[in-house]
């Protein structure tokens, strides 16, 4: 354990360095602040739909059907606003109910009717496909009427002014710096062990100087990504329910051994259908993104981001058995895959090497997760 | 006699934790040889160093069988030197019949096929043999826990291995049981079969061992011929000082001779107890449960009630029905067809395990690792489960300095040996985790504890301090529904015993009436005078 652990830590930042080093030897502008900035919106999408993956799978559960429902939240959103006129608002208030809906069903199905989430959510992924080719009637829908700025495509185009971003920036990591630090002094005096002060000086300085530096980053293109700040949201709030609520531990508790949740008096089915409305809120706030950064609802908006959003959670050390898993490996896991696709974009590799590419990946990741888990 | 297996300078080191140090073992041609010890002394270390679980390279020290240094790095390397391990966990497939376990990876074959009607031929007489009465077809997932331990013995005892090692074999098994395993010991014994023996019960360890090694916090204390020692002396070994009370029932006052540190209070307590008066706790009148909806009635005719500062112990054989009716109490099993339950003075009639516990009733599960605990967790995390409710500050905020405050007050005072509360439980000795499951139900502040053997597998230092929980309970008011198979135990513990026969009440015995024969008579549901 001792010698795994460091090895386990680091694997993650060296895998992202190797594959960073290699797309930029490979395209110099990989490295640019432009193509660093749309990595940046795209892994706020992974990263998004990954989180709420991540409860799910922590409960032992899979949900399949979550790339469908993106194409088919989003492209909900999308009719409302260019053929019917809503306010964009509006349009996205209504198809997050409708992701609501749909999940809460989804989760229900499974807790009450005991059919495996693998079977109820495969016939989700088929079921959402339809209805969203039907909902869009097979074209093109853009998310905007004319060229006037909605909120809806704002939401991958707005960036923070250069001032803003920074001061943000600066404010989160006071934030975090002054949040850590009342958190350890509670942990000193509960007599819970804590790092040593010189060791925690050094991560609360390193944190806030990433963030700092993010921001630098960004200001050198465009600014700070509205969506990037979605996912921080998205990122801080399944963090502190999952590791600061009793929601959190009984996803980990049931994940870990049902039949003992059940006795320990733990309202298992409730827990189960808020996993999925919770995965349902993700799906739609990845559905607005992902369309929105594609300008516009097309048939295969989605396809396939089931299968990132589950890659990202098992690379980041999720485990697929459920019980195993942290929020900051998932986001890491996403940064991973979201650097993966974007560089093979950006190296015009052909879509035919790009599936095999994602498949390969996913497929070392599950070995290793097995490998990990049978530990 | 060259020893069979030869054991010396064996080290093994866990993060933290050194589970043996320097230990040396031998075991005889046709002999039996007992290891004891607390809980945590080492004892399972030892027999998975012997039987490859811990494989070759993970200790230090030497290992010789047969006169021959061996190095097993897998279970198979083990088997295939002729060392059989049933270890305290469970190795069954619970999805396959009773045959299929008996037989697995070995099956009698016709040609490249599996012969069927052999395979279940010789598992109907296996089974026999052990006095099972199953169909060889059933599931595993259907036995209960003590046929389960049969069935795995029946396993390795059939595999004709020269060293067969049993991990507390009869923690489960109910007293007539035993007879059968001690019996069928003897025998391979008598054939030239050298076996080691663990175990918590000192009676059953006189009864069939040759010689006897006393383990403590992970050394050889001492070895000795059967002949030439006593239980007390035994005891002592394993403890380190002299136990004479063995079932210290206290009736009223709270245990005045007792070193443990006061009962932790929650900083939240839930609704007190209704102090005083001689109002049941738990009432229960002609109850009739079935198995599932429209089943035939499993238990029925139930009626009796449990009152403020009593213990009342339920026996019976095995398989009679006396965890399923705690666990059909807590709600966690069956279907009611008759009778109600009245809880606290409030009609009871639609249980959960959530809304039991809400209202002061929990249950100390029998089968740890399956209805117990999350084993990948920590133990502070598995502690407080079923109470995070006391911990959640507005807006559903976990307080977990508070927590683990809490885990630590409930961590000492059941003195579990860890390094710990950050512990996975599942690298814990089989006795801590059982303290880590009674934790968890006592941290809820029941008025009434369902306590499904409590002991099971725990050692003499650390059964006292359940009982001296049981007497700190009840002293505080509370009521202790205590179901054991041993009948000492029940006899020593309870203030009223009910002994279940096949699903209904075969007598009703008085403090003062307790007798062996009396009790098992009405086991049996024969009517006692
Ligand atoms: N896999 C493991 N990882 C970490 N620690 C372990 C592991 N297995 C055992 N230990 C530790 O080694 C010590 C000895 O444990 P062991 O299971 O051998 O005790 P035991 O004598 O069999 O106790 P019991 O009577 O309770 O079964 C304990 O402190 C235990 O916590
Ligand atoms: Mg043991």
């Amino acid at each position: 354990m001792n010698l795994r652990f460091p090895l386990q830590n680091l694997a993650m930042p060296l895998a992202l360095l190797g594959i960073g080093a290699f797309f930029a030897l490979q395209e110099a502008a990989f490295l640019g602040p432009r193509n660093l900035t749309q990595l940046l919106v795209e892994f706020s999408i992974t990263g998004t739909l990954a989180l709420g993956m991540f409860m799910i799978l922590l409960t032992g559960q899979i949900d399949l059907s979550v790339g469908s429902g993106v194409g088919l939240i989003g492209g909900i959103a999308a009719v409302l606003v260019f053929h019917h006129g809503w306010p964009a608002p509006l349009a996205l208030a209504i198809a997050l109910a409708a992701a609501l809906v749909l999940w809460t069903a989804m989760g229900t199905l499974i807790v009450r009717q005991r059919i495996p989430s693998f079977i109820i959510t495969l016939g989700g992924l088929l079921i959402f496909k339809g209805l969203f080719w039907l909902v869009i009637a097979n074209a093109t829908v853009p998310v905007s009427r004319g060229d006037e700025d909605n909120l809806y495509a704002l939401l991958t185009t707005y960036y923070l002014p250069a001032r803003a971003g920074l001061a943000l920036a600066a404010l989160v990591a006071a934030a975090m710096a002054w949040l850590g630090w009342r958190a350890r002094r509670a942990r000193t005096a509960a007599g819970l062990p804590v790092r040593s002060a010189a060791r925690e000086a050094l991560i609360r300085v390193a944190t806030a100087a990433g963030i700092v530096g993010l921001a630098l980053l960004c200001n050198a293109s465009r600014g700070v990504p509205l969506s990037l700040l979605l996912l921080a949201g998205t990122g801080g709030a399944v963090y502190f329910l999952s590791q600061h609520t009793p929601f959190g531990r009984y996803l980990y508790a049931i994940g870990g051994n049902e039949e003992a949740a059940v006795l320990s008096g733990i309202p298992v089915a409730r827990v189960l259908v808020g996993a999925y409305m919770l995965m349902g809120v993700t799906v739609a706030l990845t559905g607005f993104l992902t369309t929105a950064y594609s300008g516009a609802s097309t048939t295969t908006v989605g396809d396939l981001m089931e299968l990132d959003a589950i890659a990202a959670c098992v690379i980041g050390g999720t485990a697929l058995r459920g019980g195993r898993g942290t929020v900051a490996g998932v986001v890491f896991g996403a940064l991973i895959m979201a650097t993966l696709l974007n560089g093979m974009t950006l190296l015009a590799v052909s879509p035919e090497i790009k599936f095999v590419a994602r498949g390969v990946v996913l497929t070392l990741a599950v070995w290793v997760d097995v490998k990990l888990g049978r530990k | 006699m060259n020893p069979i297996l030869q054991a010396r300078h064996l080290t093994k080191r866990f993060p933290g934790v050194t589970a043996l140090r320097d230990v040396a073992f031998d075991l005889q041609p046709g002999e039996v040889h007992a290891v004891c010890g607390e809980n945590g002394a080492g004892k399972s270390t030892l027999i998975k160093l012997l039987a490859g679980i811990h494989p070759h390279g993970s200790y230090e020290g030497e290992l010789r069988v047969g006169g021959r240094v061996a190095a097993f790095r897998s279970v198979r390397e083990a088997e295939a030197a002729g060392i059989a391990v049933i270890t305290q966990e469970f190795a069954l497939v619970e999805e396959l019949s009773v045959a299929e376990n008996l037989f697995l990876g070995r099956p009698p074959r016709r040609g490249l096929r599996v012969d069927w009607p052999e395979l279940h031929r010789r598992a109907a007489s296996l089974l026999k043999g052990f006095g099972l009465d199953l169909p060889p077809q059933t599931p595993v997932h259907a036995l209960g826990i003590g046929q389960k331990q049969l069935v795995e013995i029946a396993r390795a005892v059939d595999k004709q291995s020269r060293v067969l090692v049993l991990d507390e074999p009869t923690a489960a098994l109910p007293a007539s049981e035993v007879g059968v395993l001690l019996d069928h010991l003897r025998r391979l014994r008598a054939g030239g079969t050298s076996c080691i023996y663990i175990s918590h019960k000192l009676d059953e360890v006189m009864a069939i061992a040759d010689r006897i090694t006393v383990l403590r916090d992970g050394a050889t204390v001492a070895t000795r011929d059967r002949a030439a020692t006593t239980i007390p002396e035994i005891i002592r070994h394993m403890v380190g000082r002299e136990i004479s009370d063995l079932y210290p029932r206290r009736r009223d006052a709270a245990p005045a001779g007792s070193d443990l540190p006061p009962h932790p209070r929650p900083e939240h307590p839930p609704a007190r107890l209704e102090t005083g008066g001689r109002e049941p706790l738990l009432e229960v009148r002609g109850l009739a449960v079935a198995r599932t909806r429209g089943g035939p009635a499993f238990l029925q005719d139930l009626s009796f009630a449990v009152h403020p500062g009593e213990v009342l112990g339920f026996g019976g054989l095995m398989g009679a029905g006396r965890t399923e009716l705690l666990l059909h109490l807590f709600g966690a099993w069956g279907h009611r067809l008759r009778g109600e339950v009245v809880l606290r003075g409030a009609p009871y009639p639609a249980p959960t395990p959530r809304r039991s516990i809400e209202r002061g009733l929990v249950l100390a599960s029998e089968d740890r690792r399956r209805h117990g605990l999350v084993l990948g967790q920590s133990v502070g995390f598995n502690l407080s489960l079923s109470s995070l409710g006391q911990f959640t500050r507005a807006p559903g905020r976990l307080d977990r300095p508070a927590e683990h405050r809490r885990n630590q007050a409930l961590f000492d005072s059941l003195r579990i040996k860890a390094p710990g509360q950050q512990t996975p439980v599942g690298g814990l000795s089989g006795g801590n985790q059982q303290k880590v499951v009674l934790g968890k139900a006592l941290m809820t502040e029941p008025a009434v504890v369902l306590l499904d053997e409590p002991t099971r597998g725990i050692d003499v230092g650390a059964k006292l301090e359940v009982y001296a929980l049981v007497n700190r309970l009840t002293a505080e008011g509370r009521a202790v529904i205590l179901v054991s198979s041993e009948l000492p135990e029940l006899m020593g513990m309870s203030d009223r015993i009910i002994m279940i026969a096949a699903g209904r009440i075969g007598g009703e015995f008085e403090r003062g009436d307790f007798s062996q024969e009396a009790l098992l008579a009405a086991a049996m549901g024969r009517t006692a005078a």
